[in-house]
């Protein structure tokens, strides 16, 4: 299991060093960022002396150099709109993102494990019909008009929510309830599928034939073998959010890294734009490793391999 | 029965609570909330020409020795009671006594000359300098103990006018950095910035000037219009700045103002077909400005004759525009094309997503109305970025002919802030060179008074009639959401600054 992991942290870090590598030279290729910082009738002159001060007129492996040096002095760089280290402004903008991102699939995870497990009870039940419908509508639902209509009938309409922005308890309901909706939506599709074909499989034929109870067949016994599947989707949408829940973040003006992340692409800050992808980079493969040991800890085979 | 309203009172009792509970924090009292598009990236007053930068804290925290009136663009005193002109090269500016910053220092000639300098410091890319000084040498120095001359290389008769633009910082201010808790002089202090989430802006008891309704300003920002609107609509907030047109649907509450943009496509006159000036004018009467007011552009939006709008020193309203006539157009096609001008050579139409509401949609009509009398036109919508390495100097020289989408806002009074780097032969922007205009250009910005304001009609009359360097458009308009619980009427000044002062209360 410690080599498992070992290997698998390994692995990442050379995928977060080939990324952070490739994100500069991208980056750069996007074009000068005077371009988008100064003002659109500032004068040619202004224009040169602005790129040779931030030596963006040098060759790209003389920046690609200075770029290097600071980092081994642990300096991610400074950002050029905000006029701070971009490190800081980052792991500002991370939490919000994982909170956002962590209750979100906590819901998702614990109703899609109820419904798609109660759907999975009886196929082609009337529950199961219902669940399946609402959830292949949720998993196909197109976040942006889903908030703004959510906010005219929540807010305009009845007046019960806020708009937007953060603060206390009403303020995560519309949001958290917009990122739900698609990972309950999968998730529940995912759970009922992988615990049908669990539910047939010999030994809960066997655990029913010992007269186990159904509520232990169902959440105990088929419950942990059909969560593998689950686990892995549970994952990637984890990794979604956590990558920018851009769109929540935008509508309801939650200060997270996908707005971050955009606004600094946007806007040619460099320094911004590689900061924010690292520590996303980390995130996520944080998540993967995650599930790496979720799985080993479900599966015995992984484990002793 | 019983139970029935037994049941019913104890589900009304629990929406109305929970009703409650979930309320939503209302704008009340002397406070206000504004809502704005973007979030600041910083508040530094050398930035307050950045319209998100402005709308926070010019003329609230830190204020500017002139103010330019929206009305018509004439000068008008705030931190300077007045000036002259003392020479050709000087300008003199009396400061108004008795005025202490934020941080309890005096405003005094040293102050002002410091806050100009540290503007000016070319280790800072303050948008004050490089938008509105890049060309200019200037030297300020204190005369007096309230008393300024301001000294520069070559004449600048509008000083007044860019003083403008210069807000004035306690010389406290550190240096050749952008500062996150500015100090001026203005009615507001900078109270709070919440990264992320709000700025706050409190009453200041010190202020010179009459006291302000407002007590506490509160600004967030949502970049989507339509929860701006809504912010408004349920009382979250008092001011929404700017909302799109699809939004402006409450008469009551939206209000709409010419904001100062002008819209247009920008012609490369360099390149054939469309260096022949029967192509240029065939484009403009090809164009239906009425079918496409109303319509993709919001009703109250003025066809354009010239690059500045009628408040603008400079602007000539002597001009007509265009007329539709597409049958007109043909013919000048047909006649250029038989004279070998390659009128069915591919022009690429570049547009940017977003300058203004439907700029797509806006790019597809003209699209069609330019092939329809016989142009090969091809549309390329691109990001800022993208367009912005089209628009100006130095241009690529293998590139084709092209027509760009392009907004331009001058509020500052002077057609100088437009002409030079639009029209100009060595304009950052410009595609076209005129030795007649160019002549004009250098003429109107070293000229003052009546003088200067004919000579730069004489400019727009030539460009519009002779050298039509432009597809015409409109001189825009933007929408305002105001919550009737406060006065403020936006104006064309509300695109770049809000005036807190000017709020008051029904």
């Amino acid at each position: 299991m410690r080599k498992y992991l070992s290997k698998r942290i390994l692995s990442s870090l050379l995928a977060i060093t080939g990324l952070f590598v490739m994100v500069f030279f991208l980056a750069r290729l996007t074009g000068d960022p005077g371009h988008l910082y100064l003002p659109i009738d500032a004068p040619v002159e202004v224009r040169k002396e602005f790129s040779e001060k931030h030596g963006f007129n040098d060759p790209i492996y003389i920046q690609f150099g200075r770029f290097l040096e600071d980092l081994s002095e642990g300096d991610l760089g400074y950002s050029l709109r905000k006029e701070r280290p971009a490190i800081d402004i980052v792991l500002e903008a991370i939490p919000v993102t994982l909170s956002l991102a962590a209750v979100a699939m906590t819901i998702a995870l614990i109703g899609a494990i109820l419904i798609g497990s109660l759907a999975a009870y009886k196929p082609n039940g009337l529950f199961d019909r219902i669940s399946r419908v609402v959830s292949l509508t949720a998993a196909s639902a197109p976040d942006f008009w889903i908030a703004i209509t959510a906010i005219l009938i929540f807010s305009v309409s009845l007046g019960w929510l806020p708009t937007s922005g953060i603060g206390g308890l009403p303020y995560w309901i519309m949001p958290i309830g917009i990122l739900v909706i698609r990972p309950l939506g999968l998730l529940v599709q995912v759970v009922r599928g992988s615990m049908i074909t669990t539910l047939s499989s010999d030994f809960v034929k066997t655990a029913r034939a010992k007269g186990v109870k159904e509520k232990k067949v169902i959440f105990k016994h088929a419950l942990r073998n059909g969560l593998l599947p689950v686990i892995t989707v549970a994952g990637d949408q984890a990794a979604a959010i956590a990558n920018g829940a851009v769109i929540v973040e935008t509508i309801f003006g939650w200060p997270g890294i996908g707005k971050l992340m955009i606004d600094s692409i946007m806007q040619r800050d460099f320094a911004v734009v590689q900061a924010s992808i690292l520590v996303t980079a980390i995130v996520i493969l944080s998540i993967n490793i995650i599930i790496d040991i979720t799985y080993a800890i479900l599966d015995p085979r992984i484990r002793h391999k | 029965m019983k139970i029935k309203s037994l049941s019913l009172a104890i589900s009304s009792a629990a929406i109305l609570a929970f009703s409650s509970l979930l309320s939503p924090a209302y704008s009340a009292g002397k406070d206000i909330t504004i809502v704005i598009a973007e979030e600041p990236d910083i508040v530094d007053p050398c930035e307050a020409t950045r319209s998100v930068v402005g709308k926070i804290v010019k003329q609230n925290v830190t204020e500017t020795l002139t103010e330019i009136n929206p009305a018509d663009g004439s000068v008008t005193p705030r931190l300077a009671t007045s000036w002259k002109q003392t020479d050709n090269l000087t300008w003199e500016f009396n400061i108004r006594k008795g005025i202490k910053f934020h941080d309890g220092e005096d405003l005094n000639a040293k102050a002002v000359v410091k806050s100009i300098n540290r503007a000016l410091n070319p280790k800072y890319d303050c948008e004050i300098r490089t938008k509105f000084f890049g060309n200019i040498k200037l030297t300020a120095t204190a005369t007096g103990s309230h008393t300024i001359s301001i000294k520069t290389e070559t004449p600048q008769p509008i000083m007044p006018a860019m003083m403008g633009t210069m807000t004035v910082v306690s010389p406290n201010t550190q240096e050749a950095k952008g500062v996150r808790d500015p100090k001026g002089t203005g009615p507001y202090l900078f109270n709070t910035w919440t990264p992320g989430q709000s700025v706050t802006l409190k009453r200041f008891d010190g202020y010179w000037g009459v006291k302000p309704e407002v007590e506490n300003a509160t600004y967030v920002w949502r970049n989507e219009s339509a929860v701006r609107a809504a912010m408004v609509k349920t009382g979250e907030a008092d001011i929404a700045a700017s909302i799109g047109v699809q939004d402006a649907n409450d008469p009551k509450m939206d209000f709409s103002y010419f904001n100062s943009e002008t819209s247009r496509l920008r012609i490369d006159m360099t390149r054939a077909p469309l260096n022949d000036i029967r192509v240029r004018k065939a484009m403009n009467l090809a164009i239906d400005l009425d079918g496409l007011t109303g319509t993709i552009f919001p009703e109250g939006v003025v066809k354009m004759t010239q690059i500045v709008v009628p408040s603008i020193n400079g602007h000539n309203p002597t001009l007509k525009p265009w007329p539709y006539n597409p049958a007109e157009a043909k013919k000048l096609v047909k006649a250029a094309k038989a004279d070998g001008v390659p009128v069915d050579k591919e022009i690429v139409l570049i547009g940017r997503l977003g300058i203004y509401p439907n700029s797509t949609e806006a790019m597809e009509a003209m699209h069609a109305m330019l092939t329809e009398v016989g142009f090969n036109i091809k549309i390329k919508m691109m990001e800022t970025a993208g367009w912005l390495n089209f628009l100006s100097r130095p241009y690529a020289e293998d590139r084709g002919p092209a027509l760009q989408q392009s907004q331009h806002d001058n509020n500052n009074g002077d057609a100088v802030f437009s002409m030079f780097n639009k029209y100009a032969c060595k304009g950052a922007q410009s595609t076209t060179c005129d030795k007649q205009v160019d002549a004009w250009i250098t003429e109107a910005t070293a000229a003052i008074g009546d003088k200067r304001r004919d000579t730069w009609r004489k400019a727009q009359k030539k460009l519009h009639e002779e050298i039509i360097p432009d597809v015409q458009m409109f001189h825009m308009v933007g929408f305002s959401r105001v919550n009737p619980r406060i006065k403020f009427t936006p104006t064309i000044s509300t695109n770049s600054e809000i005036q807190i002062s000017q709020v008051k209360f029904n």
